[in-house]
């Protein structure tokens, strides 16, 4: 019961303090990739606190609640992943401790998945109370996006399921520690999964959601003050979420907290050195992307599974 | 006998409520109201109870017989709640409107057949009320004139079909059984050969598939569900195509049987893995032509297909889990469509009949009740967690990950993702964005049109976060029906193999919730301002001109409309155009010329005597 | 971060960060704009200092008015600026907000810009290079330190001399007042 609540508080705050460190990091990665020196690390810690000091308008109790709703529907999603720790017998690796996932009798990859419906669709009900067209816009933008990488996510997450023939993730996490890494047992769904990262989580090349420089902000239009605060680490948490949900099904999750967050910054750093270099595409060619390579691959990957059982 | 006095009630008072419409509006209402609440209330008071009744003892040479069993009690009571909440709203949507009349009186017969149907005990009285459901629904659909016209004779056309294969499927099981009460039928099938009961399958299938619709029998859904008047769309929706489902569980499971079914056919064309796929393709084809829809009422209709693919899926997949699922799914699509379709009916009383997406928006801030209902609505027919519509989606897709049919699972789930395009669309452009100046004064509904509103969202809440509540009642039909015990507890499933508990969820989501808004609430507190002070790149909003609505998913539209023309419904369009071309060569044969008639009558006369000649037949 | 700065922080971090997180709203006014790009881009890189450019009003807590200021684009910047959430921060950069300028004798320009909107700072020069904008940002965060950046404090108080001069221009601004004075005799005597 203890070890309940301490996992049920631990879990939210571990996220969020990586949240923000990997935001302020990906600002850092990107301008020294552009041969310049970037802002500080916690440079988004700055940025919080700077806009939770301004007075910002509200457009009403929808425009509040779309923001809470976002941001604590993220939280309760990673309630539900493990971050870390073994279900093998104590003594069979070294360092390792116990799963770290409060809720994972709940419901498995089912209810994760659900569960990371909550803060697009509250975003874009908060979005639509703006009454601004940008915000339309950009929300409209960000449903096609959500459904462009969906069908190869869908396909990816079916192909791990139907192999691993269980829908919870501790399983998955474990069956990949007793035997090999998602990456090598279904390699072209792992591959496809990186495909679509940048999608999902709303990195270049696929940022045409948030454009600034198109439709000011998208969604994000009429955010400011305690609103964009949250909303800045409601994104962090969606990375940290997206990332997470990698590592557990394809890297093997990781024997303990250490491990896994240091495999979450391997495959961040990747996203991260990918979308530095690429400029955004239209939303229409997102489409086509996601739905022609990321998808062809999992479906072979699928086929595949499904032969091979 | 609870079924005979359902029967007696409703069909009674629909002919008083008609009479009483002549003396005066006031009394039709009262008497509406007052008849389909005593219907709720006398099934809500039947809940596990059984028995047969032989109403009629001999009609041509047969019986008939009403029954009372879980199955029955279960879709009885969706019917009533959601014509009653109808009846409700339709005392505000139907005042001073010259139908009133007739809609309250016709309703409640459609109401009265819908009981008979589910109540009934033998083949022939479920194709007597199949049929009064058929027409009196025809009636009402046509009842607005205009396009309705075309909408109802199409819905009858294609009822009229299915009907007839029912009648065919029927006589076939007379003349081989030489009984039509449902438990003798089942034990005679048991003995028949796989051909028989084939066919019977099918001829039953084609009916319940038309009226279910299911794809491709669906082409009359869009017209009539858009057409007919809003509180009886809710009704259509909810519950008339439920009748469809429910003939289908009542043939697969209780004339047919379970182990039957499945032995049917071998591997890929076996009978209930071909009704899986067609069950996938209607999940996912008309969900994607609801998100190009303009209109509000035909995107749900498309809609309403959609989800019915879902249940259709998940009755024929013959797992637990699946059946469970299926059954509570009808149940959530009943509350959530009907829901829907009274909110937009609301919307169009308010705004003097405006029902097209791209002339609304920002109804919220006048029509917040309407609004809030909407939302969990739509919610509930996506499935997020807390919502009645979470837990069969859930059980669904967990049957069909598990028994390893992963490509139904991909259908099933995509069919999501497209439930939140138009979900949103339909949400967006009605109550969120900019609210044009024409519809400044719109006013708030009355009382009488948000209580149904608010009684379906509570509802749904609840159902959400205790889905045990409907699940003990879906897990009896299970058992009744042959199929393994779930572990249901009031929050959900206990079943070693991945559990479900709400509880937790919702405990989770609520204290996130106040975390989160305790944390905002820190922060600095700004003026609350109006639509008109909105970023508008430095000028003043251009008012009435200043909302994104139109072709709100252009850059999905153009890459997918070309693949989903409903060409079912343009091959049906066809086929009548030859039935057409066909009877006018006939026509040809009435020349009016006298002459041609004595050729007719010499050149049969030389037949005969050919005939006579070479073959000697008489 | 040294000791010294750790107490600031722990002290007083809401002023602190205003200073180190100036997201700057990116409104292109006149010919200055073109010294910007250079500002935010790598060869003098401002994010290192906390600059950010944003799209919209509602995000940015800093306002450069780059350039000279015609009567278009004025009544584009009183929006914007009163779109801004408090507290906020206005830089004005090269000489024609201060006096006019090169244009000091147009019929369509502005001639002194505090009239209008309240400045906070001015960065002379016609344009002034990256480097003095850098000197121009650390002198800000002095003010911001000495709580002397006060100018969303002064809008608010003088608002109906600021909406007496604006409407004098424009006539009829197509927006109402940002803060409604609550007596009349208030509005009469300032």
């Amino acid at each position: 019961m203890v070890t309940r609540i301490i996992q049920l508080v631990l879990s939210p705050v571990i996220a969020l303090v990586v949240a923000v460190l990997f935001l302020g990091l990906s600002r850092k990665i990107v301008a020294r990739i552009h041969r310049r020196y970037g802002p500080p690390i916690y440079q988004p810690i700055i940025d919080v606190i700077r806009l939770m000091t301004q007075h910002s308008i509200s457009h009403g109790a929808l425009f509040e609640l779309g923001v809470v709703f976002a941001l604590a529907g993220s939280l309760v999603t990673v309630l539900f992943i493990p971050l870390g720790g073994t279900n093998a017998p104590p003594g069979s690796y070294p360092l390792a401790h116990g799963l770290l996932c409060p809720l994972s009798s709940s419901g498995g990859l089912l209810v994760v998945i659900y569960l990371m419906l909550f803060s697009p669709i509250s975003i874009a009900l908060g979005a639509g109370a703006s009454a601004n067209p940008n915000a339309s816009i950009g929300v409209s933008r960000k449903m096609l996006l959500a459904l462009a990488y969906e069908l190869p996510f869908l396909l990816v997450i079916l192909a791990i399921m139907s192999h691993y023939g269980t829908i919870s993730i501790a399983e998955i996490v474990s069956r990949q520690q007793d035997s090999a890494w998602g990456v090598f047992s279904v390699p072209l769904a792992a591959v496809a999964a990186f495909l679509i990262l940048p999608a999902m989580v709303g990195i270049r090349p696929f940022d045409v959601v948030g454009a600034p420089q198109e439709i000011a902000s998208g969604p994000l239009v009429e955010y400011g003050g305690r609103y964009l605060a949250l909303l800045t680490v409601q994104s962090g948490v969606h990375l940290f979420i997206v990332i997470a949900l990698f590592v557990d099904l394809f890297l093997g999750g990781g024997v303990n907290v250490v491990t896994f967050l240091l495999k979450m910054f391997a495959v961040f750093l990747a996203a991260e050195l990918v979308s530095a270099v690429l400029p955004r595409v239209r939303i229409e060619n997102a489409l086509k992307f996601c739905w022609t390579w990321p998808t062809g691959l999992a479906l072979a990957q699928m086929i595949i599974t499904v032969v091979s059982r | 006998m609870l079924p005979a006095t359902t029967l007696i009630v409703a069909f009674a008072s629909a002919g008083l409520v008609y009479l009483a419409g002549k003396v005066h509006a006031r009394l039709r209402d009262l008497l509406a109201v007052l008849s389909s609440l005593v219907l709720v209330g006398l099934i809500g008071l039947g809940y596990g109870a059984w028995g047969e009744l032989v109403y009629v003892p001999d009609f041509l040479g047969v019986e008939l017989v009403l029954r009372l069993n879980l199955l029955a009690w279960f879709f009885a009571i969706t019917v009533a709640a959601v014509v009653s909440l109808s009846t409700i709203f339709s005392l505000t949507y139907m005042r001073r409107k010259p139908s009133a009349t007739f809609h309250y009186s016709t309703t409640l017969a459609v109401e009265g057949a819908m009981l008979g149907i589910v109540f009934a005990g033998d083949l022939l009285s479920f194709f007597i009320f199949w049929e009064i459901m058929s027409w009196s629904a025809y009636l009402l659909i046509s009842c607005n004139r205009g396009r309705a016209l075309d909408a109802g004779l199409k819905y009858i056309i294609m009822s009229l079909v299915g009907s007839c294969a029912m009648l065919i499927g029927l006589l076939a099981v007379y003349a081989g059984l030489g009984v039509l009460r449902i438990p003798l039928v089942a034990e005679g099938m048991q003995a028949a050969s796989p051909g028989f009961v084939l066919l019977v399958l099918l001829t039953f299938g084609l009916a319940f598939g038309i009226k279910s619709a299911m794809v491709p029998l669906h082409t009359w859904l869009p017209d009539a569900h858009s057409e007919a008047a809003s509180p009886f769309s809710a009704v259509l929706s909810g519950v008339l195509i439920k009748m469809g489902i429910y003939g289908f569980v009542l043939l697969m499971y209780a004339v047919v049987g379970l182990k039957l079914l499945l032995g049917l056919g071998s591997g890929w064309l076996s009978f209930h893995h071909v009704l899986c796929w067609l069950g996938a393709i209607t999940v996912v084809i008309p969900t994607f032509i609801a998100v190009l829809q303009t209109d509000a009422k035909r995107l749900l209709a498309w809609s309403s297909i959609g989800q019915i693919g879902y249940i259709i899926l998940g009755i024929s997949f013959g797992t637990p889990l699946a059946f469970a699922g299926a059954i509570f799914h009808a149940l959530n699509h009943a509350i959530c469509k009907g829901l829907l379709f009274l909110a937009v009916g609301a919307v169009e009383h308010n705004t003097g009949g405006v029902r097209n997406l791209n002339d609304l928006g920002g109804l919220a801030k006048r029509m917040p009740v309407t609004f809030a209902c909407a939302l969990v609505a739509g919610l509930g027919l996506i499935g997020i967690p807390l919502t009645s519509g979470f837990v069969p989606k859930w059980l669904i897709y967990r049957t069909l990950i598990e028994e390893g049919h992963p490509f139904l699972a991909l259908a099933a789930l995509i069919g999501t993702w497209g439930a939140i395009l138009y979900v949103y669309k339909l949400l967006h452009n009605i109550f969120l964005g900019q609210l044009p100046e024409k519809h400044n004064e719109v006013r708030c509904s009355p009382p009488s049109m948000r209580i149904p509103l608010l009684l379906f969202g509570l509802a749904i809440l609840v159902f959400g976060v205790a889905p045990g509540i409907p699940l003990r009642a879906v897990q009896g039909i299970g058992a009744t029906f042959g199929f393994a015990q779930l572990k249901v507890t009031l929050w959900g499933l206990a079943s070693e193999a991945g559990a479900l508990n709400m509880l937790n969820i919702c405990f989770a989501i609520v204290i996130a919730f106040t975390a989160v808004f305790l944390l905002m609430r820190l922060g600095a507190k700004g003026p609350r301002v109006s639509q008109e002070d909105s970023y508008a790149a430095g000028s003043a909003v251009p008012v009435g001109r200043y909302s994104y609505t139109v072709d709100f998913y252009s850059p999905l539209s153009h890459m997918i409309a070309p693949y989903l023309k409903d060409r079912v419904d343009q091959f049906y369009y066809w086929l009548a155009a030859r039935g057409r071309e066909i009877a006018d060569l006939t026509r040809r044969m009435y020349t009016g010329y006298a002459g041609t008639y004595v050729l007719y009558i010499v050149s049969f006369l030389a037949l005969l005597i050919f005939l006579q000649l070479v073959w000697q037949i008489w | 971060m040294d000791r010294s700065q750790l107490a600031k922080w722990l002290k007083n971090p809401a002023e602190m960060a205003n200073k180190y997180s100036l997201h700057a709203v990116y409104f292109c006014t006149g010919c200055g704009i073109i010294e910007i790009p250079p500002v935010i881009t790598t060869r003098w890189d401002a994010e290192r200092f906390g600059i950010k450019a944003v799209a919209t009003p509602r995000q940015g807590n800093l306002f450069m008015i780059t350039g000279y200021v015609s009567l278009k684009t004025l009544k584009a910047i009183i929006r914007t600026y009163e779109q801004m959430p408090d507290p906020k921060y206005t830089v004005a950069f090269g000489s024609c907000p201060i006096n006019g300028g090169m244009y000091w004798d147009s019929y369509n320009t502005i001639k002194h810009l505090d009239k209008y909107i309240p400045v906070d700072g001015w960065i002379a020069g016609c344009m002034p290079r990256p480097e003095a904008v850098f000197i121009g940002v650390t002198h800000l965060w002095t003010l911001i330190d000495k709580g002397k950046a006060d100018g969303y404090i002064r809008y608010r108080k003088n608002y109906a001399a600021y909406r007496r001069n604006q409407e004098m221009l424009f006539g009829d601004l197509g927006w109402p007042p940002l803060h409604p004075s609550e007596s009349p005799a208030e509005e009469a005597s300032v």
